[in-house]
């Protein structure tokens, strides 16, 4: 088992009402599975994500992590294990407008310690496998959206995480561009990286080994 | 990760040149106002503390009463003091006794003649003091009472720099203690530069006191100062209390005088006394101008800090990406810490070129000969000025844009808090109300000096030159006025002793009719003018009549100013006799009070004594527009009584400038200072306008779209700067008037403060502040609204 979401509760507070953002979610997630999140907009699909992802708190409810009890860790702890073993995809990719493509690989890294001519050879990996070589100099902006896309699922993989968290990564591509991504992932998930998409198109979610739909918060079956 | 941050600090440095370079020329200015006043206070704090034992070293000056209940602080002591010290107080280890002689001295050695500032000393000199001495030995070298010791630099004057001056002998002549003698070079001293007082030759006391009228060698008569060096661990309050009264006991005179010993290298800094208690001096404006500068560099950060935190939205991106990427907080505080320190690093390159280019413009200024040298101490300082410097103005951002979490941040669901706008706003009133705060201080201090220079004070000061007397004159001065006031040009000539602008000699103890128990210690200036002078020096005459040329006759007379008579309380001072620096004097003449020192004093009681053996200077009126007749003329007489010297003359107005001259040093500073504030808080207000005229880009399309005017638009923006300058306006004026009063209270003569200085300050606030917003805000109002709104 990789994670395992118990009863989790995520709320915030209008006044004296309270407003559930999740609600009972229960969800475990066994390694190189494939996961396709679906719903309508407000229905809760980030905040799901983000709590997967411990980049949001969650109110109530129990989060084990390779056995690790996610709710009852430290922050730094916590940041300890998503540093290791999750790899995030924007929608709108998140590349550092002011770094070139290789030095935006390379950032993940930075904060792992890892020694100069290992990243070098981590970078070079990467680019290699993503066939963006040619690429590595040039600044984000240089790039077409499904490029930038590449380049932020390549500074996804570069840690080898075990989970890959994508946030409707094709949300802001064609239709070419996407479907290539999502070869990607499929490829990725074939090679045993578990993945967690969220996403609005069904021919997306198709990709996935298995579907949760959310609906307020809830996850309806 | 170090080369990452830097790479991207750069980069984002070429995108935002603007901001760049606001902050680059604000804190390279602010370090360079630190740095050059750091050089100036370390050289400073650094006067006279070469000395060996500085620690204690101590001078000893006497607490007069000259008033009830009011003491005046005397630095000069009787020549017995010395004796005394040394025989009777186990604590004094050692002692020695300095007269200063208060003119230049004529020094004549092979062939050449050269005009020298010199001071008796007794034995022990060298030991008390470290002055280094070069040739000589300390022991000995004031010991013999035909020998000089003479500063290097002299010795190189006359000898050249091959030749050993020791045991070449030496010309010394002065004409107020009438000393014209040859003298053997016993030792050669140097002054070291931090020394504050310079002088060129050192004769023994015990010429001095051959030279004195043994009259003069008493209790009473005060003309040394007297250095002692404590013996080690002395308690200086226990010794001060033990001692106040060592004088008193002696001498009937001197009844209620109080000894005080104080640390010689703080006269420097704390030369200042009241009432017999020390407070302060020049360590007033270093502490001040210290403040000034650690304002200004403060408000460079805080331009570093607003235009950081203002433009956070575009850093926001980059943390969020970096958390959600795995970086803590902490990495990114080091980040957003390294690339200020870096910017202060960097600006602290540019102050330092700065400084160097500036440094002698700066040493006119003050008046030192400050120089910017590579030491281990100076890297170390500055190094440290620097990294403070940036971590104070990179703190506040970086641990705001740090703090939001990834989600939000990329969400993009960051609002400004009220507490940040807060904080924004309330840096911006701190950086304009110490700018108008500058302002008022300059204005105030401009009109206080313009006040000085105007004011009537009892004499005409101007076309008035005053020259020595040397040695060919001494004996022929009547003869020499008689013939200058025949020349073209010369309205009337007269003498004096010393100065118009400071009467230095103070006695008390004297009696006159009526006299009344409280009198009697009233401390009396006097000063021993020639016939004429109050006819020269344009003096109203109140009653009775000035001095002729009767001598001796004028040794019985005196007269009096307006002040004196008051405080003796004499109904008819004409004609009445008084015992005053003789007995039996009859007063001629009651003058009008006119200012004898600077107007930090009030005019105090004085006398008008007529004696030619005390005088030392010769006072010419001239005509206004025959200055250059005038002067010729009276050079060519000059030299017929003193064939071979200069004639070395000033003006009255100049020498009453010089009273000024650190006020004047202080103006010209605060001038610089205030600038440099207003410029470098404009220059964070352009950096904001700019921004906020950015951030509300889409609100001006709409509101122009909807029918608002550019001018509406232009009032709307610039009027929300304008409010926080109308706040600084009202934090800063009240301080400004405290501070204005406290400092004018000083002054016995002084401007009255009216609100006009303070709605002035105002006025250039607002001015200078619309100038620099209203620009941005017309620029921003005038844009094409459909531009703005087809980017959403």
């Amino acid at each position: 088992m990789l994670l395992e979401l118990k009863n989790i509760f995520k709320w915030v507070n209008s006044g004296s009402q309270r407003i559930f953002l999740l609600k009972d979610i229960n969800l475990s997630v066994e390694e190189g599975e494939f996961i396709s999140v679906m719903g309508p907009s407000g229905s809760g699909k980030s905040t799901l994500l983000n709590v997967i992802g411990m980049l949001d708190q969650f109110d109530e409810g129990e989060y084990y992590f390779f056995d690790e009890s996610v709710h009852k860790l430290k922050e730094r702890h916590r940041s300890n294990l998503y540093k290791e073993y999750i790899g995030f995809v924007f929608q709108a990719y998140h590349l550092l407008d002011d770094l070139t493509v290789y030095e935006n690989l390379e950032m993940p890294l930075l904060y792992k310690k890892y020694k100069g001519a290992e990243r070098k050879a981590m970078v070079a990996d990467m680019l290699d496998r993503f066939n963006i070589v040619g690429k590595k100099d040039l600044f984000p902006a240089q790039l077409s959206g499904g490029q930038q896309q590449l380049v932020g699922v390549a500074r996804a993989l570069i840690s080898k995480p075990k989970l890959i968290l994508a946030d409707e990564p094709t949300g802001n591509l064609n239709s070419k561009q996407g479907e290539e991504i999502m070869d990607l992932f499929k490829q990725l998930n074939e090679e045993g990286v578990t993945i967690i998409q969220v996403t609005h198109s069904e021919k997306n979610a198709a990709y996935g080994s298995r579907i949760i739909n959310l609906l307020d918060g809830r996850m309806v079956k | 990760m170090f080369k990452h941050n830097i790479l991207l600090y750069l980069r984002k440095t070429q995108k935002h040149k603007s901001t760049f370079f606001i902050n680059l020329v604000g804190l390279s200015s602010g370090l360079a106002c630190v740095l050059l006043v750091y050089l100036w206070v370390s050289d400073e704090l650094a006067m006279d503390t070469f000395h060996e034992h500085d620690e204690r070293l101590y001078q000893v000056r006497r607490n007069v009463p000259v008033a009830p209940g009011e003491l005046a602080t005397f630095s000069t002591n009787s020549s017995l003091m010395l004796t005394a010290l040394q025989e009777e107080v186990p604590e004094v280890e050692l002692a020695t006794a300095v007269y200063e002689l208060s003119n230049m001295s004529r020094l004549e050695a092979e062939d050449k003649k050269i005009s020298a500032p010199g001071v008796m000393a007794s034995q022990d000199f060298f030991k008390v003091f470290s002055y280094p001495l070069l040739s000589g030995d300390k022991n000995t070298a004031l010991t013999d009472v035909n020998t000089v010791v003479i500063s290097r630099e002299l010795a190189t004057s006359f000898f050249g720099e091959e030749i050993d001056p020791m045991g070449k002998t030496i010309a010394i002549k002065d004409g107020e203690e009438e000393i014209d003698e040859v003298f053997t070079i016993s030792g050669v001293f140097e002054i070291p530069q931090n020394a504050s007082r310079q002088f060129d030759f050192i004769l023994p006391y015990k010429t001095f006191l051959k030279y004195r009228d043994p009259d003069d060698i008493a209790w009473y008569s005060n003309s040394s100062n007297v250095y002692v060096l404590l013996a080690p661990k002395t308690d200086i309050k226990a010794f001060n209390e033990k001692m106040a009264g060592f004088v008193s006991k002696r001498h009937k005179y001197v009844k209620g005088e109080q000894v005080l010993f104080t640390k010689y290298s703080d006269n420097y800094l704390r030369g200042n006394y009241e009432n017999g208690k020390q407070v302060g001096g020049r360590i007033n404006y270093v502490m001040l101008f210290s403040i000034v500068a650690l304002f200004v560099l403060s408000i460079a950060c805080i331009n570093f800090m607003n235009l950081s935190t203002a433009r956070a939205t575009r850093r926001l991106k980059e943390v969020g990406i970096k958390k959600a990427i795995g970086a803590n907080r902490e990495s990114l505080i080091i980040q957003f810490l390294s690339e200020s320190v870096l910017l202060s690093f960097f600006s602290l390159g540019c102050a330092v070129l700065v400084v160097l280019l500036l440094l002698p413009w700066f040493n006119t200024i003050t008046g030192k000969e400050l120089t910017f040298a590579i030491e281990p101490q100076v890297v170390l300082v500055l190094f440290l000025i620097a990294l403070l410097t940036g971590l104070v103005s990179g703190s506040y951002p970086a641990l705001y844009l740090t703090k939001f979490s990834a989600v939000k941040v990329l969400k993009g669901k960051i609002n400004t808090s009220f507490g940040e706008l807060l904080a924004r706003k309330g840096l911006v009133i701190f950086q304009f109300s110490i700018s108008i705060l500058l302002i008022v201080a300059v204005g105030v201090i401009y009109m206080q000096l313009d006040y000085m220079q105007s004011k009537n004070l009892g004499y005409d000061k101007d076309n008035v030159m005053i020259f020595g007397i040397q040695d060919g004159l001494i004996d022929k001065v009547d003869v020499f006025l008689e013939q200058a006031k025949q020349l073209p040009g010369v309205v009337n000539a007269t003498y004096m002793q010393g100065g118009m602008t400071n009467f230095n000699n103070a006695s008390g103890g004297h009696s006159w009719p009526g006299q009344t128990e409280e009198s009697k210690y009233i401390t009396f200036r006097h000063a021993h003018v020639g016939p004429e002078f109050i006819e020269t020096m344009g003096i109203e005459l109140k009653e009775g009549r000035t001095y002729l040329n009767e001598k001796p006759n004028n040794e019985s007379k005196i007269i009096l100013n307006e002040t004196a008579v008051e405080v003796m309380g004499l109904e008819n001072p004409i004609g009445t006799v008084i015992d005053m620096r003789g007995p039996n004097r009859e007063i001629i003449g009651v003058v009008k009070d006119f200012n004898i020192q600077s107007l930090y004093n009030e005019i105090a009681p004085m006398a008008l004594l007529c004696r030619t053996e005390w005088i030392s200077n010769l006072v010419v009126k001239i005509k206004a527009g025959e200055e250059k007749t005038a002067i010729a003329s009276l050079e060519k007489l000059y030299n017929e009584f003193s064939p071979g010297l200069t004639f070395d003359f000033r003006f009255l107005d100049n020498q009453y400038q010089e009273l000024y001259r650190s006020e004047q040093r202080v103006s010209t500073l605060s001038k610089y200072f205030a600038a440099m504030a207003i410029l470098i808080s404009c220059l964070g207000l352009f950096g904001l306008a700019a921004f906020s005229a950015e951030r509300r880009r889409k609100e001006i399309s709409i509101r122009k779209v909807l029918g608002q005017t550019v001018s509406q638009v232009t009032v709307m923006l610039s009027g929300e700067f304008m409010k926080l300058v109308f706040i600084s306006i009202l934090v800063a004026l009240p301080f400004a008037y405290l501070l204005a009063t406290n400092w004018l209270s000083q002054f016995a003569y002084k401007i009255s403060l009216h609100a006009g200085y303070f709605i002035g300050a105002g006025l250039v606030a607002i001015v200078i502040a619309l100038l620099t917003v209203g620009s941005q805000a017309i620029n921003a109002a005038n844009k094409n609204p459909v531009h703005a709104l087809k980017d959403e």
